[in-house]
């Protein structure tokens, strides 16, 4: 390709400041000259482009004229001359043109000058004109550049590109002809757009949008969005061993990216497109193929019920019925009472697409994790919920009508094509487009290039004349949809008015649907049961109003009856069958989960799964009693025992629902189950939310399922339970990563690896939590985990606070930094010599669980800093073949609390040097005991959680305190943490005597306050100074707490821990509770010296 | 010239570290530091060379989508690199480096190419930001580091190549799949029978972008 520097350079005498007004003109010049392009001048006319967006930039900051030159030139022309030239090569210079124009765009600062160049009609002329979009980088240059200008719109600027009067809007119109182009940054910018103007919120725009172009624009978009899951369906039907999955990672990405660009939108709280918005959803998409597809796969096994024997088959038809019912209604005049021809509702068969239960449970969570505007969700929540048969037999529309009314609406409500493409809709809208594109038309006046002072807002009458016909038929037509989506938003908003839920509903609540508040709603409602319907609840109500006495099983009994007619409900409680495999179950649980969370849910309709059945069992009855009597008497209703209206006509499945998810925890439990962890997790929490309702505390029914839920858990769990290191570490590390990574429904919804059969092998590389054990290690993983997340859930419902997990309670312990008293202590002197021969001297010091590197305080004899500081449990200690004085000791990083990590990282490596082989085996015996100890320690902590026979069961004795708790130490920790008064005075108290075996641990990088403390104490005085004073100051309180704790101790459990001490000790507990190294008993290290 | 690959881009980090600058550098080496002039484009393409076989380069820009988050989401999925920038001058673009990276991390595809960025490097008299914390950074997160000047262009061709050739390495080590296009991965025309066609559009276009140096 050739180059035109050279060509260009010198000739024509060009100017040699590169920005200067004479460069311009320069390059004018040569526009004028070359205005027919063609391969010999191509080259020059882009390079003058290139500089013409430089030279206006800097104008635009440094040199006014440039501009006014430009404009004056009115040199945009020159570039719609060149772009309309269909010759070789026009891409290439439309590309620069295009990327001019961005740059210009950009970077100019000056408002007028934006002003100048927006004000005639240019550059709505370059944004229809038809660009050969084939050319991948025409069509990424030309969309950029209408996503530059759409991020300059604001009040103002949307002026020039939004005709009021034309009622023509080039840029969005010619934008979302991309929305479904197979570029996906193409398909974004066009996404990024939509949202710019959306935001500027003027209103006639916006009216523009919402009559003009929001029904084909959003038509398409919901089909596009139905054809992609289907794209889906096929993909998971097609792969059930994993071989497409980062396709389907894809498409679920794809499917969230939709989700979220609506509640994008959505979040703009445009009350108009909201509404067109949420009928094209609910109509198009979420009800006829996500709620239908729900049913489809039940269609197989007709479900016998007494209610529906008689006039429906199947669940499908109740589908079908709903959708006659909307179709009906588009004909009918008279909403009420319609009959459908059964013919007609099985002529249209097997047309209907739809897919696979799992994928649409799976995406009605997605849809419920991101979407939270109001109508939208609360009338799919209540068509999961609510709908019942009885709504379809009796025609009892109006409560449909609620929530998916569209009486006078023209969406109908099916999954189906739009009928005209977007681009023929968008066509039919805008009667000036034609005019825009074709060639003739620039050379007219009314946007001509030589009249520079033609504003937009000029127009030619003649035009505008002959668009206004289209124009109103089709603001008609639209308000007419309009009105339609008003009256169910309207509704719907009546309906939660209870709830004072924030949303957005339209300013001006039309008139005739505010008649139907949420109390005339009832009264509906009732006026649609038949009386053999009433007779039916009068028998209800008085046989369990006579009836006082409910046991769980009349409960379950009900609610298995009743959920026959919720047919959307029961596919989900269905669903949560884990006997075979969890694969279904885990959807139907993220969608419950998601259905609860979801903020725009009304919580009355979340009753229908968590109002504890006992409660609602009653209000049930008498409200049901009282709303039989509302027919005569609207005052009954005073006196029930709750203030909600709507709660009458529910019916609660809470403990269908616990029962359900009860029986998933207890499959959990038998050693080959199919459950994964994740499905038990999910399973937990929600059991959790069910149980504790709306009160937020559980009966003591539900705490007595949960007691035998974690005895069944434990005996699962002790079948692993061996004394040897792995089950110890694995136990920890099982606690860590559930502590470390809670679960995220919304992130879980996210993998696409879980819309696949469960699998087992961990070579899929799906997450441990999200598939099957494989092989013996992970099963004990499993049942580890599944022992923490079953207690977890008892503790939380009984409201008991966790005091034995973690296993290690870091508070207590020494930490690099603190200053040790360190008389009286065993220390071995040693020098500790790393892998690249770093050398430092230190003292060794072994704690009940700790070992401790000092370094001696410079200030105070006998006193130490610790260096390091490791858990006696996570050490290796080898011997040195070599040198009989030195040992080779690996520390590992503790786990303390969710900061643990896999795999563990090493705080230190390096050989210990000591004086003498003797003391190097006395250092190694006691490393090797301490390590055995601890370890020993622990493993009976989990033998008492895990209720292993033999181990007694101390469960008045906190995890920690037998292990290390020091009271000297953590009486100063908290006097310090606490208030400054109260810590003084507790400081200056008299202490007993009995304390001078402590430990004092002054820190020295926390806390100001902390280290003020522990500062002026060694600056004053001598005697204050002094370590021995520091120790008396303990507070007494504490002293006798934990001498309490040490009584009540029984002594089995610490004789056990320490079976190979030789010297016995006066009272065995001294050991456990007195802390680390002055708190060994004398004897034990006088012995210790001996032997030295 | 058609393609053997096309990458997709996207440069990513706070307000005001000359994103868009490196950008119209790097497509569109025109613009000289006279004047104290910065401009920035949202979108630019070039042609590179590696390996002997043509690769088209194509940087989007997310300056201003942030408020949207379909918007991010879904431009950080669409892409094989990733140019994170921060401003060496600004201590507090640094900072916020760990937001920006776990957002990509969370959003984008697990093969995704991100390259740390230090720019406005000619400005050393206000520096903020160590060279070293940058490279320890870069090291921390299995990022590679380099520090640029838009303005100067310093660097600026290897940041954008080298992010090219690791890109391209991990194709040829199969971990890419390119017949997947939502990877930021397109197979270049040629092999298609409407090849001729499409690759002479971007035959000038690839000029035209390209500027002057190839």
């Amino acid at each position: 390709m050739f180059r035109s520097r050279s060509w260009f350079g010198g000739a024509w005498g060009r100017p040699k400041n590169p920005h200067s007004l004479e460069r311009l003109k320069y390059l004018h010049n040569i526009l004028c000259k070359n205005t027919t392009v063609s391969e010999n001048n191509r080259g020059t006319l882009v390079e003058s482009l290139r500089c013409i967006a430089e030279i206006l930039i800097w104008g635009d900051q440094n040199d006014s004229s440039v501009f006014d030159f430009f404009l004056e030139k009115n040199m945009l022309s020159y570039f719609l001359k060149i772009m309309r030239q269909k010759c070789g090569g026009s891409s290439y210079v439309c590309v620069q043109l295009l990327q001019t124009l961005n740059i210009l765009f950009e970077n100019i600062r000056n408002e007028t000058s934006l002003y100048y160049l927006l004000s005639n009609n240019h550059v709505n002329s370059i944004i229809v004109h038809k660009f050969d979009f084939s050319d991948e980088e025409v069509m990424a240059y030309y969309i950029s550049f209408l996503k530059t200008l759409s991020l300059k719109l604001n009040n103002h600027t949307i002026h020039f590109f939004y005709n009021e009067h034309t009622k023509d809007f080039p840029l969005y119109t010619e934008a979302i002809k991309f929305f479904n182009h197979s570029e996906s940054m193409v398909r974004i910018a066009v996404r990024t757009l939509t949202l710019n103007v959306y935001r500027v919120q003027d209103a006639s725009m916006l009216r523009f949008i919402r009559d003009r172009t929001a029904a084909p624009y959003f038509s398409n978009l919901v089909w596009f969005i139905g054809k992609h899951i289907l794209e889906l369906d096929t993909c998971v039907r097609n792969d059930a061993d994993h071989q497409s999955q980062q396709k389907l990672d894809d498409l679920v990405a794809e499917h969230l990216d939709h989700l979220h660009y609506i509640n994008d939108i959505l979040c703009l709280n445009i009350p108009d497109l909201n509404d067109v918005l949420t009928e094209h959803l609910l109509h198009k998409l979420l009800i006829p193929l996500y709620i239908y597809s729900l049913t489809s796969d039940s269609t197989r096994r007709p479900t016998p019920s007494p209610y529906n024997r008689d006039h429906i088959q199947s669940i499908e038809a109740i589908t079908r019925n709903l959708e006659a019912i909307l179709k009906g209604k588009n004909a009918e005049v008279s909403p009420t009472r319609i009959t459908f021809p059964r013919q007609r509702i099985e002529s249209d068969d097997e047309s209907k697409p739809s897919v696979s239960c799992v994928v649409a449970l799976f995406l009605l969570s997605q849809v419920f994790l991101i979407i939270t505007h109001g109508p939208i969700v609360h009338a799919l929540a209540w068509i999961i919920l609510q709908s019942d048969i009885s709504v379809f037999e009796d025609g009892a529309t109006s409560i449909l009508e609620m929530y998916i009314s569209n009486a006078k609406s023209s969406v109908k409500l099916e999954f189906s094509k739009p009928q005209l493409s977007l681009e023929k809709a968008l066509e039919n809208t805008s009667g000036y487009e034609r005019d825009y594109t074709t060639p003739e038309y620039s050379g007219s006046k009314t946007f001509g290039l030589e009249d520079t002072d033609q504003s937009s807002c000029d127009l030619d009458p003649e035009l505008v004349s002959t668009s206004l016909p289209s124009t109103s038929q089709m603001s008609e037509s639209s308000s007419v949809a309009h009105d339609s989506t008003e009256d169910l938003v309207t509704q719907i908003h009546f309906m939660k008015s209870g709830a004072s839920l924030k949303e957005n509903m339209p300013d001006s609540p039309l008139p005739d649907s505010g008649i139907e508040s949420s109390s005339s709603k009832t009264t509906s409602e009732l006026n649609n049961i038949t009386d053999e319907e009433k007779q039916k609840l009068l028998g209800v109500a008085t046989t369990s109003s006579s009836d006082r006495v409910i046991t769980l099983e009349n409960i379950l009994d009900r609610e298995n009856r009743e959920i026959e007619k919720r047919p959307f409900l029961k596919t989900i409680l269905d669903s949560l069958d884990c006997n075979e495999n969890d694969y279904k179950a885990l959807f139907a649980l993220c969608l419950l989960f998601a259905l609860i969370n979801n903020k725009g849910v009304n919580t009355e309709l979340l009753d229908t799964l968590l109002c504890p059945e006992l409660d609602s069992n009653k209000e049930i009855s008498v409200a049901r009693e009282s709303s039989i009597s509302q027919n005569e008497t609207t005052s009954t209703q005073d006196h029930t025992s709750t203030p909600t209206h709507s709660r009458k006509s529910m019916q609660s499945f809470n403990a269908l629902l616990i029962s359900k998810l009860m029986t998933i925890a207890n499959l959990s439990c038998k050693p080959a189950s199919k459950v994964r962890l994740v499905t038990l997790e999910l399973s937990v929490t929600l059991v959790r939310i069910a149980m504790q309702g709306a009160s937020g505390v559980a009966g003591a029914r539900h705490i007595a399922f949960a007691e035998g839920l974690r005895g069944r858990a434990a005996a699962l769990a002790r079948n692993f339970y061996k004394c040897d290191d792995i089950f110890l570490d694995m136990f920890e590390d099982e606690y860590c990563e559930m502590s470390k990574r809670p679960l995220n429904v919304e992130w879980l919804c996210m993998d696409a690896a879980i819309l696949l059969p469960p699998t087992r092998t961990p070579m899929s590389g799906i997450a441990f939590a999200k598939r099957l054990p494989s092989g013996e290690m992970e099963r004990a993983r499993r049942a580890i985990r599944s022992f923490f997340l079953i207690r977890d859930l008892y503790m939380k419902l009984t409201g008991k606070q966790e005091t034995q997990l973690p296993l290690t309670n870091p508070a207590p312990f020494v930490q690099v930094g603190d200053v040790l008293d360190l008389n009286d202590s065993d220390l071995i002197s040693c020098d500790i010599i790393q892998k690249d021969d770093t050398w430092h001297h230190r003292f060794l010091a072994v704690d009940n669980i700790q070992i401790i590197l000092v370094e001696p305080d410079k200030q105070r004899l006998g006193w130490g800093v610790a260096k390091l500081v490791g858990s006696l449990q996570d050490l290796e200690i080898q011997g040195d073949k070599e040198d009989p004085r030195c040992l080779h000791l690996t520390i590992h990083k503790p786990r303390v609390g969710a900061s643990g990590a896999l795999p563990r990282t090493i705080l230190l490596r390096a050989k210990f040097k000591f004086d003498d082989h003797i003391r190097s085996m006395a250092a190694k015996q006691r490393l090797t005991k301490g390590r055995t100890k601890s370890r020993q320690k622990k493993m009976q902590q989990i033998g008492r959680l895990l209720e292993v026979s033999g181990i007694s069961a101390p469960t008045l004795v906190p995890r920690h305190r037998p292990l290390f708790s020091r009271p000297g130490l953590t009486a100063i920790r908290r006097s310090t943490g606490g208030d400054a008064d109260d810590a003084e005075r507790r400081l200056r108290r008299p202490s007993a005597h009995m304390l001078k075996d402590g430990v004092v641990v002054y820190r020295e990088r926390t806390t100001s306050r902390e280290s003020s403390v522990s500062r002026s104490s060694s600056t004053h005085g001598s005697r204050d100074g002094s370590p021995r004073a520091r120790s008396e100051e303990i507070p007494l309180e504490d002293i006798r707490r934990n001498a309490s704790f040490a009584t009540c101790m029984p002594s089995t459990s610490v004789a056990q821990a320490q079976p190979s001490t030789s010297t016995q000790l006066p009272k065995p507990t001294v050991s456990a509770e007195t802390s680390f190294i002055s708190g060994e008993p004398r004897p034990k290290r006088k012995g210790i010296v001996e032997t030295i | 010239m058609a393609y053997a690959y096309l990458f997709k881009y996207i440069i990513i980090g706070d307000t005001g570290v000359g994103k868009s600058c490196l950008l119209l550098q790097f497509t569109d080496k025109r613009f000289q530091p006279v004047h104290d002039l910065t401009i920035g484009v949202e979108f630019g393409a070039r042609m590179i060379t590696i390996d002997g076989k043509q690769i088209k380069l194509q940087i989007w820009d997310t300056a201003g989508q942030e408020a949207f988050r379909s918007i991010t989401r879904s431009y950080y999925r669409g892409a094989a690199g990733a140019l994170l920038v921060y401003d060496i001058t600004r201590r507090e673009t640094f900072n916020h480096l760990t937001t920006w990276l776990e957002d990509a991390r969370q959003h984008s595809n697990s093969n995704m190419v991100i390259m740390l960025i230090g720019n406005k490097s000619d400005l050393e008299s206000r520096r903020e930001v160590k060279k070293e914390e940058g490279e320890a950074f870069a090291r921390e997160h299995g990022l590679v580091f380099m520090e640029t000047s838009a303005k100067t262009a310093a660097n600026v061709e290897e940041a954008f190549i080298n992010t090219a050739k690791e890109i391209y390495e991990k194709i040829q080590e199969g971990v890419f799949d390119i017949n997947n296009e939502a990877n930021g991965i397109k197979i270049g025309p040629q092999h298609s029978a409407v090849g001729g066609a499409s690759g002479a559009g971007g035959a000038g276009a690839g000029g035209a972008a390209g500027g002057g140096c190839c």
